[in-house]
């Protein structure tokens, strides 16, 4: 039994490895100086041929979605056939490489995130990005044309910011899951019953804990502000249903950081697209588009991270319900987290170098 | 359509490209002539991004503006050109500068680069305008706009064009090792480019 929990162990985490691997992108300065590269690890090993079939179709996607464009501007009747292309452009995007995936299935690997609430999140943090690509190219467009700042700068400004949140929210997610390991081992019995009495209730593995380690991680981190919240939650943990709920909003807290991590940095497709249909007054056509573009984004990440999370509960579910399971419950969680904060790291020193 | 570069990357830029060689009077190259056309869409991000004075046109300052960040992203770039002699990379002095005009609303980028040395026209000469980042993609879209002024009679000139999916498929490890030990990708991804190349015999 232990051989196989283990063999699953490892199975999952270069699954993930695997699945991160090729998402090593970060911004670069594009060699013509205008607008930014996405300059990328190359994809190799199991999934290169998998990965180029996607970029080939992405590429195709957006030579039509370019001339598609130029054909609305002739004629608006081809609307229809831009907001379609751009929803395809969309789900290939997010199978190519991109930070969104990797932070929402590791977010959803490091914590219980039912099913639900995973693609919701992936569907909201797309959306958001749309919502900030319409920001960005509505500001240039309206206020910033003719001031020093540009479009570059905003975008370059934005992916920083962007990647310092993924570090951040990394660091506090790895703190969390280890921080209660941790004060088990150095505060010895009391917090180690804690933990065992609040074991039934669903959010068992990061909640109670240790009460001083979510304290102790306040100050560090931007996400302190949450760290009473879990507190109190897990203070009540063993009553009745409403407690249920401070549990779901501390999840919905936490939850909200990535998503703003993630849609912090528009998609270079969209700023593109936007652009260009702003100048020629194509405005619905435009937003309809970047929306659609969103919606196809949003349909990948969900998959993706489904898959994740269903490859976690299987391996749990394989180990069993002893030690071994929650060893690998464990280990995901704390790979999941670490995953993340690594992926932030890399992201923003490649980000700063350029 | 599009015709090159490994797939990790796709281009976000689109420019329809002329090359033409000139030949001096001894025999010996004497310019690169380069014009781009860049597709509109990146162009309408340029007139977003350079358009100083909000009135939806670029002037002359704004061009200029425009030349000068170009050059100075390009000049990293060793101006996206490759010009090799019997598989040895031949060095080219940069441009003095480059022309830049809007025209139809797309971006027009005009300029000339010479080589360092004298190049003389014999053996095999090779001359690949590419983007090593994969971020531009230059097309020539006929073989025709690949062309030498005043070819001598010793010289043939041909076209190539790399399939990309056989070079991958060929070099798969090389390609690899390739790109980790040189991430700019600067020299693995020359294999990639459409190129002109003059096999010049014995001037006779």
């Amino acid at each position: 039994m232990k051989k196989t929990a283990i063999r699953v162990v490892f199975g999952l985490l270069l699954l993930t490895y695997l699945l991160t691997h090729f998402l090593g992108h970060a911004h670069a300065q594009s060699s013509l100086g205008i607008g930014t590269n996405e300059a990328m690890v190359p994809s190799t090993g199991l999934f290169s041929g998998f990965m180029n079939w996607v970029n080939a179709h992405q590429q195709s996607f957006y030579r039509s979605l370019t001339g598609a464009l130029k054909a609305m501007r002739q004629d608006g009747g081809k609307l229809w056939i831009l907001v379609g292309l751009s929803f395809g452009y969309g789900v290939f995007h997010a199978a190519g490489p991109g930070h969104g995936k990797a932070v929402i299935s590791s977010y959803m690997l490091a914590n219980e995130v039912a099913l639900r609430r995973g693609v919701m999140l992936s569907f909201v943090s797309a959306l958001l990005q749309a919502a900030t690509a319409l920001l960005v190219i509505g500001l240039v467009f309206l206020f910033l044309r003719g001031t020093s700042v540009s479009m570059t700068d905003a975008t370059w400004f934005l992916e920083i910011a962007s990647y310092v949140l993924v570090t951040l929210f990394g660091a506090w997610l790895l703190w969390t899951k280890l921080a209660p390991r941790l004060a088990g081992k150095l505060g010895g019995a009391a917090a180690h019953s804690l933990s065992a009495a609040s074991a039934p209730h669903v959010h068992g593995p990061n909640c109670g804990h240790s009460r001083l380690a979510y304290r102790g991680a306040a100050p560090g981190t931007s996400s302190g502000g949450f760290s009473a919240e879990v507190c109190e939650a897990c203070g009540h943990a063993h009553l009745p249903d409403p407690k249920m709920l401070a549990g779901d909003r501390f999840d919905w807290r936490s939850a909200w950081s990535a998503v703003a991590a993630v849609g912090m940095r528009p998609c270079s497709g969209a700023l593109i697209v936007l652009t260009f249909a702003f100048l020629n007054g194509l405005w619905v056509g435009g937003v309809l588009s970047v929306l659609a573009m969103a919606l196809g984004t949003a349909i990948t990440v969900s998959i993706l991270a489904t898959l994740a999370v269903t490859a976690k509960n299987v391996a749990v579910r394989l180990a069993g319900d002893g030690r071994a399971g929650n060893r690998i419950h464990a280990t995901i969680e704390i790979g999941g987290a670490a995953l993340v904060l690594l992926l932030g790291l890399v992201l923003l020193t490649a980000s700063l170098q350029a | 359509m599009w015709s090159g570069g490994p797939a990790q990357v796709h281009p976000h830029v689109f420019a329809e490209a002329r090359l033409e060689v000139t030949v001096n009077p001894d025999g010996t190259v004497k310019a690169l002539r380069n014009l781009w056309r860049f597709d509109d869409v990146f162009s309408s991000t340029v007139l977003m991004e350079f358009d100083q004075n909000s009135d939806l046109k670029l002037d002359e300052a704004e061009l200029q503006e425009v030349a000068d960040t170009v050059y100075q992203s390009l000049a990293e770039f060793n101006y996206f050109q490759m010009v090799s002699r019997d598989g040895k990379d031949v060095a080219m002095a940069p441009p003095p500068s480059l022309m830049v005009d809007f025209q139809d609303q797309q971006l027009m980028i005009i300029f000339e680069t010479t080589p360092k040395e004298p190049l003389k026209l014999a053996g095999k000469l090779a001359f690949g305008v590419y983007d090593p980042t994969f971020y531009t993609a230059i097309d020539f879209a006929e073989d025709e706009h690949m062309a030498v002024a005043g070819l001598p009679a010793n010289c043939t000139r041909s076209v190539v064009r790399p399939d990309p999916d056989e070079i991958l498929a060929q070099n798969q490890s090389t390609l690899t090792d390739a790109f980790f030990n040189d991430p700019s990708g600067n020299n693995m991804s020359k294999i990639f480019a459409t190129r002109l190349e003059l096999s010049c015999g014995a001037e006779g």
